[in-house]
């Protein structure tokens, strides 16, 4: 453990010391990347800056996490407790899931004002991964506790009390550990679409112009610093108090099909529940506006929405750059989901050919997953530009780490004894990757794909608003600046949609070829 | 061979009345019958052993006495009580093969956990659960976590979580199924003197021929496909029975017939 620990500080250093060399030497490389000095220096001289700017996202951020986390956990509770409840909010659910926050921010920002849009994006974006682990970890509890609390005639509500909440208190808190790092890309998307004038996405888009290599990538690296920080304190946490009683395990991210439990309902109960799953983040949406009293000019609600895009004056003109932005932007999210599950089921499946590159790729995996996406667009600005390469390159780098962490889970737990077969009768690695390990991993193949495929469109566009200026992104963000609301509100509800289409297509397509 | 010799304790009333019991589940293959018109009548203060092969739905008779389940036939009465009734006023104990012991909670709070289920006060009962906890032998480990203790000891814990209550009803599902033969019998001395200690009727589930003709006062040999009874067995051995009796000839020859009971059950 110790030794393992000192290796992974050399590698660190040493990566370190060839980074450092290379960016002072290699004219080409100077251009482009920034050495690690040179950004410690703009931190220095820039400290008047970065102050301010850390302080807005992090306050943002963890207001955020703490109004999310708590919806995340009295949700749970009440869905463990009522499993029709779940039935019917699988539609907000897949919603909230399957949202790219960045078309949120924009609508946030035309109803509430000043730090309110990015803490309640924060909210939002930490709600259902921090609500999955919840669930997962109240419903599964040890059955014969069930038995020995009916025994003495206590009910649902004991079994919770006794049993459920304190058992589930590791999953919970890997949940938030999840979800911390989250509320930090929250609260920066957030910012993105309020334009206020601290925080640390507003200083990224500040500073795109100038494209000084050290001052974004400091900022980039500034916000994995916050991200990390929240991870840690989360994974502190759960060691502290759970260490005693049950071994902390690694936290795996989860799509709503390995929350949501279907199989309990059958015939008119589940076809009802269809339906209310269907309708009620609609209804929902209708109810806030109802509530809060704001101008339909500004917040269209459902029907007028769906009036604006059909048969209002402007709805041919509308759903034509619709259409244009999405034409730009569809094929890139397509192409960066297929290359990155690509990727990350080639490099998985060294798992099994070369176990020694797994382990040292994995923690590094683990960790760039909770590295807020934005804090990517520095560095593939600089290297791939701001055209379509560099969206691509988003879309694949937003898919390729959970793709691979979920994965290399799935290989990891190939049975032991059915890779020892092949090997008894003198097969290869290669030999036993084909016959045994892949065919093993393919179902995880279907599960990462549901996990990433909102992520890829949400990865094209954060790369069409901040670079490209093309696509749905740019749409959204000319609108927000042109106080086009219905615009703004009606492509952030179709990306909404097709990002929960996606999702269910994946699904769809696993029950197919089953 | 049904014989219905005196039983060792002095009351004669039945505590348990399982009358006419049938039970199917619906797998997703076909219906599995695991009782079928299973009718049993226990004593007060007796101890009473389940025993068959695995699948003869001894483990499910006792879930359905415990109200864990439901008969689709028959009647299940304790005390003329249903299941639910009686359990709701803590008159039922229970212990299974895993001791399912919150695993955040010391020795001393895992025992309290059945009165707090109920609505009593802890506080009221702390002698109770102090004495509990020196009788099944952990006096020193009431503030220790089951992830402390060993296998043989957290089922100790199980046992005192069970005799809590002072329950009139004691139930085991195969309590040292998970534990080696070594272990078992003086665990078997162990939950014989504590069951001497405390006055309640005890229905245990095992797959253990020795364990059932050292501590029972009647076998009850059940048989599968469909799960019914097939024999009830008196064992006449007077109490408190030593470690010696697992050598004895007259011992040996009780096992040998009640493993002659299960095979000719099996043959059927």
């Amino acid at each position: 453990m110790i030794r393992a620990r000192l290796y992974s500080s050399l590698t660190v250093l040493f990566v370190l010391l060839v980074w450092e060399v290379a960016a002072r030497l290699i004219h080409s490389v100077r251009d482009v990347i920034a050495s690690p000095t040179l950004i410690l220096v703009q931190y220095w001289t820039g400290a008047d800056l970065y102050v301010p700017h850390v302080l807005a996202t992090v306050r943002s951020a963890a207001f955020g996490f703490v109004i999310g986390a708590s919806f995340a956990v009295a949700a749970a509770i009440l869905f463990c407790r009522f499993p029709a409840v779940e039935g019917a909010f699988r539609g907000v659910n897949i919603a909230l899931f399957a949202m790219p926050p960045i078309v949120v921010g924009p609508v946030l920002a035309i109803v509430f004002n000043g730090d309110l849009p990015q803490i309640i994006l924060a909210a939002l974006v930490v709600y259902f991964p921090a609500m999955a682990a919840a669930l997962v970890g109240l419903r599964d509890i040890d059955p014969r506790l069930l038995d020995v609390i009916r025994t003495y005639g206590g009910g649902s509500n004991a079994v919770m009390r006794f049993v459920r909440l304190r058992s589930a208190l590791p999953a919970i808190l890997a949940g938030l550990r999840i979800a911390a790092p989250l509320s930090v890309l929250g609260a920066i998307l957030g910012e993105f679409g309020s334009g206020v004038r601290w925080g640390l996405g507003s200083f990224l888009l500040g500073s795109l112009g100038d494209a000084d290599p050290a001052r974004l990538l400091g900022i980039g690296f500034a916000a994995t610093a916050i991200a990390m920080l929240g991870y840690g304190f989360f994974a502190w946490i759960g060691r502290r108090t759970t260490g005693a009683t049950v071994a902390v395990t690694i936290a795996p991210d989860r799509s709503p099909d390995q929350v949501i439990l279907w199989t309990e309902y059958s015939g008119a109960s589940r076809a009802a529940l269809f339906v209310m799953a269907f309708l009620l983040p609609f209804l929902l949406w209708w109810l806030i506006l109802q509530v809060s009293h704001i101008s339909p000019i500004i917040a269209p609600g459902p029907m007028e929405t769906l009036h604006y895009l059909t048969a209002g004056p402007e709805s041919v003109d509308a759903r034509a750059s619709l259409l244009a932005a999405l034409a730009q932007t569809l094929p890139l999210a397509g192409l960066g989901l297929v290359c990155g599950l690509a990727a990350a089921f080639v490099v998985a499946s060294l798992t099994v050919v070369r176990p020694a590159v797994a382990n040292a790729i994995l923690p590094v995996a683990m960790l760039l997953q909770s590295m807020p996406l934005v804090a990517l667009v520095p560095l593939v600005m600089l290297l791939f530009g701001r055209d379509t390469a560099a969206s691509v390159v988003m879309a694949v780098l937003v898919v390729f780490f959970p793709a691979y962490v979920m994965l290399a889970q799935g290989f990891a737990l190939v049975p032991h004894a059915a890779r020892e077969l092949v090997e008894v009768y003198g097969g290869s690695k290669s030999r036993e990757l084909a016959l045994v390990s892949i065919p093993y991993a393919a179902s995880y193949l279907f599960a990462a794909a549901k996990l990433v495929a909102p992520r890829a469109l949400l990865g094209v566009m954060v790369a069409e608003w901040l670079l490209s200026g093309r696509g749905l992104g740019n749409l959204l963000n000319s609108s927000r600046g042109l106080l086009d609301y219905d615009m703004v509100w009606a492509g952030a509800v179709i990306s909404i949609l097709i990002s929960v289409a996606a999702y269910e297509a994946v699904g769809g397509i696993e029950r197919l070829l089953r | 061979m049904v014989d219905e010799q005196p039983f060792a304790h002095p009351h004669e009333l039945a505590d348990l009345s399982i009358e006419g019991v049938s039970k199917t589940f619906r797998t997703r293959a076909q219906p599995v019958q695991a009782l079928s018109s299973v009718t049993l009548k226990v004593k007060r203060g007796s101890f009473v052993a389940l025993i068959g092969p695995s699948g003869c739905g001894k483990s499910t008779l006792l879930r359905l006495v415990a109200g864990l389940e439901e008969p689709d036939q028959g009647v299940v009465l304790l005390r003329n009580e249903t299941p639910r009734a009686f359990r709701a006023r803590g008159e039922l104990g229970i212990a299974f093969q895993d001791p399912a012991l919150l695993p955040w909670r010391t020795v001393r709070r895992n025992v309290a956990l059945p009165l707090q289920v109920l609505g009593r006060k802890v506080s009221a009962h702390r002698e109770r659960i102090d004495d509990l906890i020196e009788l099944v032998g952990l006096t020193g480990y009431a503030d220790a976590l089951p992830g402390q203790l060993s296998g043989g000891m957290r089922q100790r814990v199980a046992i005192a979580r069970a005799l809590v209550t002072n329950p009139s009803m004691l139930l085991l599902d195969e309590p040292f199924g998970a534990l080696d033969q070594i272990l078992r019998r003086s665990m078997n001395q162990e939950l014989q003197r504590i069951w001497m200690a405390s006055p309640t009727t005890a229905l245990m589930v095992t797959h253990s021929i020795d364990e059932a003709a050292f501590l029972a006062d009647q076998v009850v040999v059940m048989n599968a496909a469909p799960g019914r009874i097939v024999d009830k067995i008196s064992i006449p051995f007077s109490r408190p029975r030593g470690a010696a009796l697992f050598a004895a000839p007259e011992f040996h020859a009780v096992c040998d017939q009640l493993a002659a009971a299960l095979d000719s059950g099996g043959s059927r």
